[in-house]
């Protein structure tokens, strides 16, 4: 087997026979991305109305349907209305302290069957699969979102505790709830806020999903059919009041295995 | 558990290579269907990349940027390659190098082994076909399944890809839903529709109960460590997400910098592709699952790739090593717009995988291909990276001149025609005398049907004939009259 060594040896053998095709640089990175991303917090506190209606545009665009509600206590509602018009019960969500709201009552109120995901790991085998089958039975899956991208209309969500990779990708109707903190503009932003997660040790996640629409395919003569393998709808519900503020970011010192 | 991948048929149309290139070409010219395929498929994406560009004014900077990011990531491909292996390490990952196609194998199988894998699912990867994983996965007792709808139905079919981003656009419903019908032993309507849900419901299933995930990687940003998978049905994220163990295998000219210069490249790489902004799903995977996390695999191995590609780095067709993988110089190559990808007889067809081929088999593997071009230029400008394509070609053609792999005849009236042009006076005399050789040739202002070696030249192709004045002529008159 080849060892790293004698992998790169080769690889500078080769670099030494070339001085390249032109002179070239990377992108330039932020230096303090954190400072970036607090100008771009404190320009979009006044723009995101502009941004909110982009935002809507592309996301149409791409299929997904948007809602857009008062306060936090208005989203039951919603859920209850894209529940009952698609016959769906059984719902997943992220934990309510990744989503920063608990709407687990109010949901049953609506005539929904909601299961909360823990906000951390599960050891127990058993336990592990039970979740795992209620994941895959579910209807809806009910996620927040960290960015929501209003030039490409894509919701970006990071995995964490109380954050399954799985809510947003193996139901088939995936309901996304945001509010202005998240809206930036431009794709490049989204690379600022990434360069600032990994700053920190644990602001990344397993996984960060950039999400532009429902799951889609045209390998069968060109024809375009959702829902594939992953989500055939996907709506998100802007919330005019901010509520994500109390959110938990994808790792927290206290969000430690549960359940044992 | 006796576990059946979806067997392939009797006869498989893969790859071909005992039939040579021309009569390869010439079947997919005489295939109705295909033709047809191809004309409205490639259309239809080059109509959308142009869209997309065409509402992105900033898109052509973009380009610039995006091909200066990938030289200068060449420029220092063992900083910023070690820099990736460095962090995958750091975020839990493990990092194998293989020099070859078969080392890369080996490792997979011995990952594979090591935790007793019986079911592979797998998102599309060019690398994967590249290194014909499927085939020694099925021999070491695991099956592999591919989960990309397109890749699903040609495997289905025991076939290979005939496209970078739409593996099964040769295929039409019907035969799709033949295929489907034998597999799963009951009547389907040949509905793409239908069939996607029946996909669906099968490959759910196998998402389920796998315990490796393979994948490609479009991307690894060296900084972060990071794997980036873009997917538009969304089986990359249930890839990395489901199964215990994921392992990534990645060329090493994947490696991008910073996630500064990653954004630069999701810019480019689904308008380039299929017109969309963004494809439905970009997942960028760090590591296994982080401790606190319900999901996400408990092992996650990243598998370097040569193959070829570092000969490359100080080679002559360095500049293939941009390549992202958008098949956009498919869909506006002539060439390939006429046979499809199969017809090129390897894993990367159209004008990319032309290089691609030389790089990864040597020259000798393009000793027609290579001419499989009108060097328009067409793919050098759709290409999200600029990367010269024309020019590499006619390098190759040279690499295969040198190699004197060229026939005799065709090597032989190029030397005459070359010592000709060395000699102007014997140039001058042959315009003459080849004036007076072409009458009983010229038909309709063209010469048509040279005899002898020149036969095969213009059976299908005619020629303009030598000018009653040549400009050489014309010139020396023109020289005279001004200086008289």
């Amino acid at each position: 087997m080849t060892t790293r060594a004698e992998f790169f040896e080769g690889i500078r053998r080769e670099m030494a026979k070339t001085r390249g095709l032109f002179p070239a640089g990377t992108a330039t990175r932020p230096a303090h991305p954190h400072e970036v991303v607090e100008t771009i917090r404190r320009e979009m506190a006044e723009r995101w109305p502009q941004a909110l209606e982009r935002f809507r545009r592309e996301f149409e665009r791409v299929g997904g349907v948007l809602h857009r509600v008062a306060t936090a206590s208005d989203v039951p509602g919603v859920l209850g209305r894209i529940a009952r018009e698609r016959n769906a019960q059984r719902l997943v969500a992220w934990h309510p302290g990744a989503l920063g709201v608990d709407w687990s009552a109010a949901l049953a109120r609506e005539g929904i069957a909601v299961a909360s995901m823990p906000d951390g790991a599960v050891m127990d085998d058993a336990e592990h699969q039970r979740l795992r089958g209620l994941t895959a039975e579910a209807d809806l899956g009910l996620t927040g979102v960290d960015l929501a991208l209003a030039e490409t209309g894509t919701l970006v969500l990071r995995s964490g505790p109380g954050r399954p990779r799985s809510t947003s990708l193996l139901p088939p109707y995936h309901v996304a709830v945001f509010d202005r903190g998240a809206l930036v503009e431009s794709l490049q932003q989204v690379g600022v806020f990434l360069e600032a997660w990994n700053t920190r040790d644990d602001g990344f996640g397993g996984v960060v999903n950039f999400i532009t629409g429902p799951s889609r395919t045209a390998d069968i003569e060109l024809t375009l059919t959702r829902g594939v393998h992953g989500p055939k709808e996907v709506h998100a519900i802007f919330v005019e009041t901010p509520f994500r503020e109390g959110a938990a970011p994808p790792s927290l010192p206290n969000a430690q295995q549960t359940d044992g | 558990m006796s576990e059946s991948p979806p067997a392939p048929s009797a006869s498989p149309v893969g790859f071909d290579l005992a039939t040579p290139f021309r009569q390869r070409a010439g079947r997919a010219l005489n295939d109705t269907f295909l033709q047809q395929a191809l004309t409205i498929a490639t259309t239809k994406f080059i109509g959308l990349r142009g869209e997309a560009f065409g509402e992105f004014p900033e898109g052509e900077a973009l380009r610039d940027r995006a091909r200066e990011i990938k030289e200068a990531t060449l420029q220092r491909l063992d900083h910023y390659l070690g820099l990736l292996v460095d962090n995958v390490e750091a975020r839990g990952g493990h990092v194998h190098f293989a020099s070859t196609a078969a080392e890369a194998r080996a490792i997979v199988l011995d990952i594979g082994g090591r935790t007793g894998a019986r079911l592979a699912v797998k998102s599309k990867s060019m690398a994967t076909e590249e290194i014909e994983l499927n085939e020694a996965l099925l021999h070491a007792g695991i099956t592999p399944v591919e989960t990309d709808l397109g890749e699903y139905i040609i495997q289905m079919a025991g076939e290979k890809p005939s496209h970078i981003i739409a593996p099964a656009i040769h295929k039409t419903k019907g035969q799709v839903a033949d295929l489907f019908a034998r597999e799963l032993k009951r009547e389907v309507a040949a509905d793409p529709e239908v069939l996607t849900r029946i996909a669906r419901a099968e490959l759910r299933e196998k998402f389920l109960r796998a315990d490796l995930g393979v994948t490609g990687a479009n991307f690894g940003v060296a900084e972060t460590g990071t794997l980036v998978l873009v997917t538009n049905e969304g089986n990359g994220r249930m890839v990395t997400s489901l199964p215990r163990v994921h392992v990534a295998l990645m060329g090493v000219e994947k490696v991008v910098p910073s996630m500064t210069d990653l954004v630069v490249f999701l810019a480019l790489l689904a308008r380039s592709a299929t017109g969309q902004k963004l494809s439905a799903y970009t997942t960028l995977v760090q590591g296994p699952r982080r401790p606190g996390e319900l999901e996400g695999p408990d092992e996650l191995h990243l598998v370097l790739l040569d193959n070829g590609r570092i000969r490359q780095v100080g080679g002559p067709l360095r500049e293939s090593l941009y390549c992202l993988r958008c098949g956009a110089c498919l869909n506006v190559c002539p060439v390939y717009r006429q046979i499809g990808g199969h017809a090129y007889g390897h894993t990367y067809p159209g004008p990319i995988g032309i290089l691609a081929t030389a790089m990864l088999n040597g020259p000798g593997a393009v000793k027609d291909l290579a001419h499989a071009s009108s060097l328009c230029g067409a793919c050098q400008a759709a290409c999200p990276v600029r990367i010269d394509i024309p020019r590499m070609l006619i390098e190759l053609r040279r690499q295969v001149d040198d190699a004197k792999i060229a026939p005799w005849r065709e090597r032989m009236v190029f030397g005459l025609f070359g010592g000709l042009l060395r000699r102007p006076a014997l140039y001058r005399l042959s315009a003459r005398l080849g004036r007076w050789l072409q009458r009983p040739f010229v038909h309709g202002g063209r010469i048509r049907g040279l005899p002898l070696l020149f036969g095969e030249w213009t059976r299908t192709r005619d020629l303009p004939p030598i000018a009653s004045r040549t400009f050489a002529e014309r010139w020396r008159d023109l020289a005279r009259e001004v200086g008289s």
